[in-house]
């Protein structure tokens, strides 16, 4: 039996993984009632040696998956082989040891933890294994502390957050002393603080233990750690190389449904004004230096004029700061014109209907299980307005009173003190029909696609539509509306949901919401777990539906690049209170303000500044990376003019 | 829907939470006995005094059990009042027809009493033992019947699987309840068959979504080379201590004094 593999390996080096002309396929019942086979992976060859850090990329049903689960033996190859320290895995006696081998961290933090307290969870894998008690306990406290969770070891997991729950999966994985551990997608549900969390987890296991981490996901600002990244498309390895080689790639990534980080495309736009700019930047410093390199005489030219008095587009920025700075203390929401004053629109209580806010909310507050031992305040006397046509961004860390927030705006839960206004009437007065504010205020859950229910699509959309006492057919045409103002290709329509991939299920759900013809949308992180393609689809569509029908929509989200981008205004939450709330451009610039709330600024704001700080003129409201281009392109004539003058 | 706390473990550190698995099995099932043989009020002041002792020691506080009996306090008030009104005997008072005997009062305090008491024993089980432990206790005191092919380790880990996921799936029927009402569901009003349609908008995601995550518990379960219970050792192995024998003698005592009252009718 040991006959092939060893023939196979003659390197110096043996790979912990490797894979030879990897096809399979997955074996579909067709509606016939004959079989099908999808072809999920292709020939791929693959080869890691130990110690290595791997990123695989590709956007949402690129096998990438599907690769993950041959390295733990859960598939197995259809055509070709996969040896898993020189062992290959359809070998059924070395199942075990193979999975030993490579460990797995899978996506849902909920649906891999199988006990119900973290160390009998992490014991869970060297029980099975049947290692001796004393050693069990042994791996299980070095594998806690490996991942800092040793004090939360006799915890419930349900307590813990997403992050220090994959920390846990991670632990479960460490015990059983693996020599690679491969994370699927395990970042894609998790806050920006979460991923961190796991990757900062990952990043150290791999320097300090040696251990080889293949790292799948379709967050390309995680890949800048890994030693290789290997792009799939369509079952296809389709590139390799390091994260700098692949990410001078942008346009052949963009084909492929990625992007790159916001740096590195500011990076690129800017050596085409720059020819001497390096290919690929990773970071706002490197960035700075790069373009100081290339542009120096600008730069000089910056330092002297902030030292005169700083001109041109660098006061607008500043002053935009200072006024952005100035409305911020107050927390009740100031309109689109900077100008107005906050206070002098809360004393005029009464307001006009003309410029009456569609929602409003009045000193809310939010207590969980009031009244108990375990009340826990969510909402802290909110005031927030809420103006037809209204782009709003609303930010806030994990567990800053947002999901409650947003669901006082339709009425599913009741403040517990204070008001909610729709159109100037309090909707928890009695008389007030809620069912008609859901109707006008549409709310997309976290996840939508989790509520999907019907046999087809078209009905499922036209739930909604039904519910408020339209005909079938009435119903149905809004459901197609809907479907088309989501963009979802109209032969799916019939289709039943649960056969559809992930980004057209979230359509449909969006889409179900959208057929009541809300004149509010509020969505909860609407692109979650999308790829990168995905994202931007779903986002340009809101914008599409705000820009044309005059939707007002509120964007819950955690990506400042995304609300940077689409919003016109920001409402940032911390500890169940407004801590921020204007203009966008106002808002996004505060980088200290944004940190002190758990958050950041966008990518491309953290660029500027450090283009400031070296000395050139640029201000740092742009919303996306194409802006900052332009303001560097602008900054570069300003000091090209100047520098003519003698 | 949070606030059920029925059969969650409270973690805290007590001489009950260390106990062996076995031993608060035994207690418990000992303690149902003991409340069936219970007919006087000496009989359920020693219960009762039993039952103190057992709660005192757990550091379970008082307000998380009593908030534990809160989904089953219809069911109770049914009980007894069913029992108030419909037992037989001397009159006590009289509303119009309805009659309160002093033997309806009687039964039915005792039935109350009985009833909580049942309850509160039967989950302080839970309360202080992890789902794992729990299943440890019970594939070990039953492992003998897999010698007649019972599939003690199966059952004894479906059950522990179905603890850790209540309260997940809890939340989750929470949040579709409210997605689809943001839809315009209706999950109250109407007659019951009404209702139970309307139940479905509600009912198919949470078997999808229990189905989706049951298969991928399975995966995360192989991965980490799970393959039943054969060769599969125990990071915690139960091993009587000092502690478990005390106790056993403490609860036999316990029966022994339950069993006294009832034969001597005291």
């Amino acid at each position: 039996m040991d006959f092939f593999p060893r023939i196979c390996y003659d390197y110096s080096v043996m790979s912990i993984i490797r894979t030879q002309n990897l096809t399979y396929d997955y074996i579909q019942e067709t509606d016939e009632g004959g079989e099908q086979k999808l072809r999920a992976l292709e020939a791929v060859s693959l080869d890691v040696k130990p110690g290595e850090f791997v990123a695989i990329l590709g956007h949402n049903g690129s096998g990438k998956s599907t690769l993950a689960k041959h390295i733990n033996a859960l598939l197995l190859p259809s055509e070709g082989t996969v040896w898993i320290d020189g062992e290959d895995t359809r070998l059924e006696e070395k199942l075990l040891q193979i999975r030993q081998t490579a460990g797995m961290v899978f996506q849902n933090p909920d649906n891999q933890i199988i006990a119900s307290v973290v160390e009998e969870d992490v014991g869970f894998g060297p029980e099975n294994m049947g290692i001796p008690t004393e050693e069990i306990l042994r791996r299980v406290d070095a594998a806690l502390t490996a991942v800092g969770m040793q004090e939360k070891r006799k915890n419930s997991p349900n307590r813990l957050s997403g992050g220090q729950k994959q920390r846990v999966a991670i632990a479960g994985v460490l015990a059983m002393k693996p020599r690679c551990i491969v994370l699927d997608e395990a970042t894609a549900m998790l806050d920006p603080r979460g991923r961190k969390e796991v990757l900062d987890t990952v990043s150290r296991l791999n320097k300090e233990e040696g251990i080889t981490i293949l790292l799948i996901t379709h967050y390309m600002e995680e890949v800048e750690r890994a030693d290789r990244v290997i792009v799939m498309d369509g079952g296809h390895v389709v590139m390799t190389g390091t994260p700098r080689e692949i990410f001078a790639r942008e346009e052949e990534l963009t084909k492929l449904r990625l992007t790159v980080p916001q740096v590195t495309e500011l990076g690129h736009l800017l050596r085409k004004q720059l020819p001497s700019m390096p290919d690929c930047v990773l970071t706002a410093q490197e960035l700075a230096e790069a373009m100081m390199a290339a542009a120096p005489e600008a730069f000089a030219a910056g330092r002297a004029g902030k030292a005169e008095n700083a001109a041109g587009p660098a006061e607008a920025g500043g002053a935009a700061q200072a006024r952005a700075e100035e409305k911020t203390e107050t927390p009740a929401p100031a309109p689109e014109n900077a100008g107005a004053d906050a206070e002098a629109a809360e004393t005029a209580a009464p307001p006009d209907a003309a410029d009456r806010p569609l929602l409003a909310l009045e000193h809310v507050s939010y207590v969980y299980d009031d009244g108990t031992p375990m009340a826990r305040t969510a909402v802290n006397d909110v005031s927030l307005e809420i103006r037809k046509g209204e782009f709003i961004g609303l930010l806030g860390h994990t567990g800053s009173g947002k999901s409650t927030l947003i669901q006082q705006l339709n009425g599913l839960l009741a403040p517990t003190s204070g008001h909610v206004y729709c159109d100037g009437q309090d909707v928890h007065a009695e008389g007030y029909s809620l069912r008609s504010l859901r109707r006008r205020v549409g709310l997309v859950f976290q996840y939508p696609e989790h509520q999907l229910f019907e046999s087809d699509v078209l009905a499922d959309v036209a739930f909604g539509p039904k519910n408020l006492g339209l005909s079938k057919e009435e119903a149905q045409e809004k459901a197609r509306l809907a479907l088309r103002q989501t963009g979802l290709r109209e032969e799916l329509w019939t289709k039943s949901p649960f056969d559809l991939s992930g980004g057209q299920k979230r359509r449909v759900a969006i889409a179900g919401v959208l057929a009541m013809d809300p004149e509010i949308l509020i969505l909860d992180e609407p692109t979650a777990g999308l790829d990168p393609a995905g994202r931007d689809e779903i986002l340009g569509r809101l914008r599409a539906m705000q820009e044309e029908r005059g939707i007002t929509v509120v964007l819950v989200s955690h990506s400042m690049e995304d609300v940077a981008e689409h919003c016109s205004r920001l409402v940032v939450l911390g500890g169940g209170t407004v801590r921020m709330d204007g203009p966008a451009e106002e808002i996004f610039v505060q980088t200290e303000r944004l940190e002190e709330a758990h958050l950041a600024s966008p990518q491309v704001t953290y660029c500027l500044r450090a283009l400031r700080e070296k000395g050139l003129d640029v201000p740092l409201h742009a919303r996306t990376a194409a802006q900052a281009a332009e303001f560097c392109a602008q900054a570069l004539a300003a000091s090209a003019q100047k520098g003519g003058r003698p | 829907m949070k606030s059920i706390t029925i059969g969650q473990y409270y973690a805290v550190d007590s001489p009950i939470h260390r106990l062996d698995p076995r031993v608060k099995l035994f207690a418990t099932l000992v303690f149902i006995v003991a409340l069936f043989l219970a007919q006087t009020p000496a009989a359920f002041g020693l219960a009762i005094v039993f039952l103190a002792f057992y709660v005192h020691i757990s550091k379970v506080p008082l307000r998380y059990i009593l908030r534990g009996l809160k989904p089953v306090l219809f069911l109770l008030i049914i009980s007894v009042l069913f029992n108030l009104l419909l037992t037989k005997g001397e009159v006590v008072f009289s509303i119009w027809k309805i009659q309160i005997t002093r033997e309806g009062i009687i039964f039915s305090a005792f039935m109350a009493v009985r009833l909580i008491m049942l309850i509160i024993g039967a989950s302080m089980m839970t309360y202080t033992t992890t789902p794992n432990q729990l299943t440890d206790g019970l594939e070990k005191s039953f492992g003998f019947l897999s010698k007649i092919h019972v599939p003690v380790h199966e059952i004894a880990m479906m059950m522990s699987i179905a603890l850790r996921f209540i309260p997940i799936l809890t939340e989750e029927t929470d949040k579709i309840m409210k997605a689809q009402m943001a839809r315009g569901a209706d999950f109250e009003s109407g007659r019951l068959i009404r209702r139970v349609m309307n139940m479905i908008p509600l009912l198919v995601p949470l078997f999808i979504s229990a189905i989706r995550r049951a298969g991928d518990l399975s995966l995360a379960m192989e991965a980490r080379c799970y393959h039943g219970g054969e060769g599969r050792t125990k990071m915690r192995p139960l091993r009587y201590k000092a502690a478990d024998y005390i106790a056993y003698a403490v609860i036999l005592l316990f029966l022994a004094g339950m069993i006294l009252l009832k034969v001597f009718h005291i």
